[in-house]
């Protein structure tokens, strides 16, 4: 009999069998610890190549200039240089930048909360005349690449006098996001329809399935729009550079350009300076992953 | 006498309310100018303010509205509003040749001027960042110049002499093979990334006639063929870093000041910025020319930036008048004094503090060669016939093409290149 296959032999004794089941879990045990020691060795392995980038770029806010580039490469500095961080934050008022970053990030969540569940509810729910070529037209409008739109946009914003204001930058999530609008009807679109019909023959009106039915299943799908509303807002480098002018209300995506001059980068001061701003991405991405990749999973997204 | 005095009451009550008008209309003669700057080693956000400050003290209808904009996306700011055709600033950097035609001709506010002379300015960069098709399009802020930086410490290490600034385009090949140190990963010197830089231009290299007209003989002249063939023994030296190691170890667009300043370069074509930055990290070094032909004439890879008043601008006069403060002497003195720019008004670069240095002197000596820049700005269909000379460059620097196959290279590029300019010249003129 083989000892792996755990079937016991009808002419073994009690304790024989006992025995071999023994040694058949103990095998199995070993088996799944061996199994999984591998799979947490290449875990481990993958994590440490991917968080290469991150150990780089925290050895380097500790340098020196002239070490940076040395070679052979070091890991680690002569004499680490932790004034750098102090010298990233009196060099630009980086906690401004910060805060600023933070509350376009509040603003542009609570508009998309607003608007975005609103919208896709229409979509996957109501029916309403042309709401086929609507969608169509909402979602063609995902193919026009953002450098297409920067100059009209801004045409636009100018001439309504809101250029020097946070307003184009968070006006815009007031009306929707077509990709957030996207995700969230497909998502809408796998509840049971059962429920909303339960729901009215209760008596609850349509806003009342939206916001008591509806939204608390969607809740993957919320988190992870917030979670893709702050990462966006966070790093968006481009659209606070074309419209803001005080110098104070930059957020840190164009308060981190400030460390490249017109003729050379300061690395040190650079990596300091980009290591903190990360900090609330991380702190975000460790409370939120559990319901991000759930959403993520769920939604089918990738990349 | 009633009926007089009480008009003249109600006279003396019309004035009164007339004063509140008054104040609002002496307050709406107080015209804001917006300006667009750069954060750079020359000139910081900090001493930018301040000399707004003092301008605005000294001119109580103007008032400076500064905005400090990263270098790293200015451009895509300018480019953006003046696409836009509104919300462009009344006065800023227009270093883009492509946005000079939405720059103010400024030729009849300097003619009224008598504070402001185009004699001031040093006459290579203002024919070649002031002067854009007959007009004056904006002032030349600053100057600056590359030139070939060395590292002293390197060069005692190796025990090879210091480069005289009479040297030539041979010495740097020989210096370069004599620093470089496999071993420690240290290259002699870096390599031009393209060709019309001061060392093509001192092989008498001209990629087409000076009428615009013809290709061959030039673009596949002895002289480029030479200078091509330079550079193919700086590669084949293998005292340089290659396009890949550049493109990895260097900065992005900032040239290899990285490489230098970690001692991994003993010698690199830098410019008066890098210098700032060498001298901050307290590197030992000192600076010449790049190497000459012997016989040719020197030039020079000079640059300036034009400092302009878009053409849309309501209040052209203000604008004018913070833009003559800000680039004229009183401006770039203060920049100098309280800053690192160094000015391009010849009698107030003579007064830099670091005037008497080593390397200030030799910066000061690079300005006074021929510039590259003038032959760029005459024709507007460069670069039309460059892209043929990259591409031969390119072959070089990627090592894909013999020594014996460079003249045979360029005669190939001959046909296609003329005939782009033969094109170029038919929409934009010679």
């Amino acid at each position: 009999m083989s000892l792996n296959s755990g079937a016991a032999h009808p002419n073994d004794s009690f304790a024989d069998i006992d025995r071999q089941l023994r040694r058949s879990n103990l095998t199995t045990a070993l088996r799944r610890l061996t199994g999984n020691g591998f799979l947490y060795f290449i875990m481990v392995v993958l994590a440490l190549i991917f968080m290469i980038p991150l150990l780089w770029m925290f050895t380097t806010s500790l340098k020196t200039r002239q070490e940076i580039f040395v070679w052979p490469p070091t890991w680690l500095p002569d004499v680490p240089q932790w004034g750098n961080y102090a010298d990233a934050f009196a060099k630009y008022p980086l906690a401004r930048f910060m805060f600023n970053s933070a509350v376009l990030v509040m603003i542009n969540a609570l508009g998309e909360v607003i608007s975005v569940p609103l919208i896709a509810y229409a979509f996957a729910r109501l029916r309403f005349p042309g709401k086929r070529i609507l969608f169509i037209m909402m979602l063609s409008t995902m193919m026009i690449p953002g450098q297409i739109k920067l100059i009209p946009l801004f045409s636009m914003f100018s001439r309504l006098g809101l250029v020097g204001t946070y307003w184009p930058l968070v006006l815009p999530s007031f009306f929707g996001n077509p990709f957030f609008i996207f995700l969230m009807v497909q998502y809408m679109r796998t509840i049971p329809r059962d429920l909303d019909e339960a729901a009215r023959i209760d008596g609850a009106g349509t806003w009342t399935i939206l916001y008591r039915i509806i939204l608390p299943l969607s809740l993957p799908a919320v988190t992870v729009m917030l979670v893709f509303t702050f990462l966006w807002t966070w790093n968006d480098f481009i659209s606070p550079l074309i419209y803001l002018s005080d110098f104070n209300s930059y957020p840190i995506s164009v308060g981190l350009a400030f460390f490249q001059g017109r003729y050379s980068v300061e690395w040190n001061m650079f990596m300091a300076a980009t290591l903190i701003s990360i900090i609330p991405v991380l702190v975000l991405y460790f409370f939120a992953q559990r319901h991000l990749i759930g959403g993520i999973s769920t939604l089918g997204l990738k990349g | 006498m009633w009926y007089r005095s009480r008009k003249i009451s109600l006279v003396l009550f019309a004035l009164l309310m007339l004063i509140p008008f008054g104040a609002v209309t002496l307050a709406q003669d107080v015209v804001t100018i917006e300006w667009w700057t750069v954060n750079s080693e020359e000139y910081s956000e900090e001493v930018q303010r301040a000399l707004v400050e003092q301008f605005n003290a000294e001119h109580p209808n103007i008032q400076v509205n500064i905005t400090v904009l990263p270098e790293s996306g200015f451009t895509e700011r300018m480019t953006a509003t003046l696409g836009a055709g509104s919300g462009a600033p009344d006065v800023a950097f227009f270093w883009d040749n492509n946005w000079f035609p939405q720059a103010l001709d400024l030729t009849s506010y300097i003619e009224a001027d008598p504070d402001l002379d185009p004699s001031m300015y040093f006459e290579g960069f203002w024919n070649t960042r002031a002067v854009w098709q007959d007009k004056v399009v904006g002032l030349p802020l600053g100057v600056g110049a590359n030139f070939v930086m060395y590292n002293k410490d390197v060069f005692d290490e190796m025990g090879v002499a210091y480069p005289s600034p009479d040297w030539t385009t041979e010495d740097y090949i020989a210096t370069a093979t004599a620093l470089t140190d496999p071993d420690q990963r240290r290259w002699g010197g870096d390599r031009p990334r393209g060709p019309f830089r001061a060392i093509w231009r001192n092989y008498g290299a001209f990629p087409y006639s000076d009428d615009s007209t013809t290709i061959d003989g030039y673009l596949n002249s002895d002289a480029a063929v030479a200078s091509y063939t330079w550079l193919w023994d700086l590669v084949a030296s293998g005292a340089t870093p290659t396009p890949a190691d550049i493109e990895i170890l260097g900065t992005e667009g900032t040239g290899p000041i990285d490489l230098f300043l970690a001692g991994r370069l003993a010698m690199a074509t830098l410019n008066q910025g890098h210098m700032l930055t060498a001298i901050e990290s307290g590197v030992n070094f000192g600076i010449v020319p790049e190497p000459q032909v012997v016989g040719n004439e020197r030039y020079v890879n000079a640059f300036s930036l034009t400092a302009s008043i878009w053409a849309g601008t309501a209040h052209p006069a203000e604008a004018y008048e913070w833009l003559s403060y800000w680039v004229g002497p009183e401006g770039q003195r203060f920049l100098m004094d309280n800053g690192h720019l160094f000015p391009s008004l010849p009698d107030v670069l003579a007064d830099h503090a670091n005037a008497d240095k080593d390397y200030v002197q030799a910066f000061f000596a690079v300005l006074e060669l021929r510039q590259v820049a003038e032959w760029v700005n005459a024709h507007p269909c460069n670069g039309t016939v460059l892209r043929a000379a990259v591409d031969a460059w390119d072959l070089v620097n990627l090592g894909e093409i013999g020594r014996d196959d460079i003249k045979a290279t360029l005669d190939s590029l001959v046909d296609p290149a003329q005939q782009a300019l033969d094109e170029c010249v038919a929409r934009l003129g010679a």
